[in-house]
């Protein structure tokens, strides 16, 4: 109670901010929702996901959950999933969503491979590097409500209809005898060749860090 | 050896008797008597206005001394984090799709891989920013008001902010807390003791006369234990007898700082132990509603006993929470439908503190009642104020929940809070599934009506 209320050292932030490309007032804000989400514990799980209700209106939440808890997307060429989640891991996947600074053109191309990796691994759940014909159809059913105003005919028929345009477009680029196994990264990327997914897969934050002291 | 004590002694007894009674003279006469009679001296408002001109110094100290150092300041973002894009779900969808192929689309009539990203992108917003979690802890303040426990810049900036602070901690932990103390047991004591020699008298005119003057006189003792300094707006709205008074919810005090402007027959659970006390002997000057914790679960019983209460128009009118749990006074969730079916007329008051004082949100999961109070008690001041609005009746067009969420709105209106259609609940509860099926049902829907006009034609 007498001491002073010690603040998260300023060297901490900086390795983090090295690694992920936000600034310090970015940092200190995602960790002040870190906290809060779990309660201010070290770690999150995915219990703490589910308090969030606008994450529970989202069809495809229980994918968004698991990106947080897959090793894939921590920059550290692991694999597999994880149980719980430290602060640096939390800041390593939200940083696929930054938007990319304007003086970044040159690695437009690399932000941009990175963003549509995080999208290929939220679809390819058995970290297996392909996008198998079940998997996909799983996002979409995730997608598709199965009321009455849907009856289960028309939603598979729109799930067909969407793979069989994927397989088509990847199976051209195949030999005749060859077994279509899936969507691996490359024919993902040949697909979404023409979406500037760099800048629509961004969250932006509204208040820019301007320094309040002039050096 | 002897000898050298017992002078000695004897001077200390003097000295502590002497200043004893100085302290409770003092105490009668500045509080407790103004606050039998309903006056003030207003040394509480003098006190506030030095404490806002503290705080404003204190905080461009730190301002200059954060720039001396060249700190990084810390601002707490009290808006949204991320800047709302203010297009609708189609019309997002149909850009994504826009921005990717060649083709022509007119219509969103196709899944496309690319709706992924759309969900993706708001399912990661939501997670790093959303309106409903921030409002289940406290709100942060832009300025520093001395108190560690609401600081988030503090380093050592400067030796006079340091005296300040540990001269504030001495003064608020060894002077007001034991006075606020000392004042909140009498105010309790009274309250119990007066209220049961009253409940020995006989129903009637005198009963109901002496009761609102005890009850008045007690929680205005409490106001002064708290050191809340309250404004009332718009008195002449002031609820009347047969009527249901709704108000938002921020922390138990919401029922001292009213009552001691009015009276009111108070909706709740019996408790154990000393609220349990307080509740009894309450009860016996003033017919107040109080329900065993079985009984709260059956929803008819409850609105039975409400509407009972207001067919008798001689009675106090009832005061409800109807949000159901504490919340952090920047919003209003959504209000239970149950306070609004039983009839009668709802008169709305709006409660909002001002939080450079000492923020008064009862965090449950983080507090329990004991500590929450010594906090209260410890921090410079309560100051909030009070908005009586004009009293609304259902429409006879409208539902429970219609006229709920118009009365909601009307005090978020004038409270200056955001209007929130999520459940308090959530609070404690996980959201039902049926909420995703609503988005889901959404995006299908779009899907399918294009289809059905392409089938057609």
């Amino acid at each position: 109670m007498g001491a002073f209320q010690s603040s998260p050292g300023q060297p901490e932030y900086v390795d983090l901010k090295e690694k992920t490309g936000f600034s310090i007032s970015q940092i200190r804000v995602l960790h002040t929702r870190f906290k809060l989400l779990g309660h201010n514990g070290e770690t999150l799980k995915r219990d703490h996901f589910n308090s969030i209700p606008d994450l529970a209106c989202n069809p495809i939440r229980s994918q968004i959950i698991e990106a947080f808890f897959d090793r894939r997307n921590f920059r550290q060429n692991g694999e597999g999933p994880v149980d719980e989640i430290h602060f640096e891991e939390f800041l390593m996947v939200m940083s696929h969503f930054k938007a990319p600074s304007p003086r970044m053109i040159e690695e437009r191309e690399s932000v941009r491979r990175e963003k549509l990796r995080f999208i290929f691994n939220m679809h390819d759940t058995d970290d297996d590097g392909t996008i198998t014909l079940e998997e996909y159809r799983h996002v979409i059913d995730e997608l598709l409500s199965l009321t009455e105003d849907l009856g289960k005919d028309t939603a598979k028929d729109i799930a067909d209809a969407a793979m069989r345009e994927v397989a088509s477009t990847s199976m051209a680029h195949m030999e005749p005898d060859e077994f279509f196994e899936g969507i691996t990264f490359e024919h993902f990327l040949k697909l979404l060749k023409g979406f500037e997914i760099e800048l629509k897969m961004n969250v932006h934050f509204s208040i820019m860090d301007t320094p309040t002291f002039c050096k | 050896m002897e000898l050298f004590f017992n002078p000695f002694d004897n001077l200390v007894c003097i000295l502590l008797g002497i200043s004893l009674t100085v302290w409770f003279t003092l105490l009668l006469v500045f509080i407790i008597v103004p606050a039998i009679f309903g006056v003030s001296f207003g040394i509480r408002r003098l006190y506030m206005k030095t404490l806002l001109k503290l705080f404003e110094w204190a905080t461009l100290r730190i301002e200059r001394g954060a720039k001396e150092n060249n700190h990084h300041l810390h601002k707490p973002y009290s808006n949204a984090i991320i800047a709302k894009e203010p297009t609708s779900f189609e019309e997002e969808i149909k850009e994504i799709r826009r921005s990717g192929s060649n083709k022509d689309l007119d219509s969103a009539s196709e899944f496309e891989m690319s709706d992924i990203f759309y969900f993706t992108r708001r399912g990661v917003a939501s997670i790093m920013d959303d309106e409903v979690t921030k409002r289940f802890s406290a709100e942060e303040l832009e300025s520093w008001n001395l108190l560690t426990r609401s600081n988030n810049n503090f380093h050592y900036i400067s030796l006079r902010l340091t005296v300040l602070w540990g001269l504030g901690l001495v003064i608020r932990y060894s002077f007001l807390l034991p006075l606020r103390v000392t004042l909140a047991f009498t105010g309790v004591g009274l309250l119990v003791f007066l209220t049961c020699v009253i409940g020995l008298l006989p129903n009637g005119r005198l009963k109901n006369f002496l009761s609102e003057k005890v009850h008045l006189m007690c929680y205005r003792i409490c106001v002064r234990a708290l050191t809340a300094i309250i404004t009332y707006h718009d008195s002449e709205n002031k609820p009347k007898k047969g009527g249901i008074c709704v108000a938002n919810h921020t922390s138990p005090i919401d029922v001292i700082i009213l009552a001691s402007d009015g009276c009111y027959a108070m909706v709740g659970q019996i408790h154990g132990g000393l609220m349990g006390v307080i509740q009894r002997s309450m009860v016996k000057a003033c017919p107040h509603i109080w329900f065993e914790r079985s009984e709260v679960k059956d929803r008819h019983l409850v609105a039975k006993r409400l509407s009972d209460h207001l067919e008798v128009k001689t009675k106090l009118p009832i005061l409800i929470f109807p949000e159901g749990t504490c919340i952090n006074n920047t919003s209003v969730m959504m209000f239970k439908k149950g306070s609004f079916e039983i009839g009668g007329t709802v008169y709305p008051v709006a409660i909002k503190y001002d939080p450079r004082f000492g923020d008064a949100f009862w965090n449950s999961s983080k507090f329990g009642m004991v500590s929450y109070l010594l906090r209260m008690m410890s921090s410079w001041a309560i100051v909030c104020s009070v908005w009586y609005l004009p009293p609304m009746s259902r429409e006879e067009d409208e539902d429970a929940v219609q006229f709920a969420n118009r009365v909601k709105a009307a005090i978020a209106r004038q409270g200056g809070l955001v209007d929130l259609l999520w459940d308090g609940g959530l609070k404690r509860g996980k959201v039902k599934e049926t909420f995703k099926e609503e988005q889901q049902k959404l995006y299908s829907k779009m899907l399918v009506g294009t289809q059905e006009d392409r089938s057609r034609s």
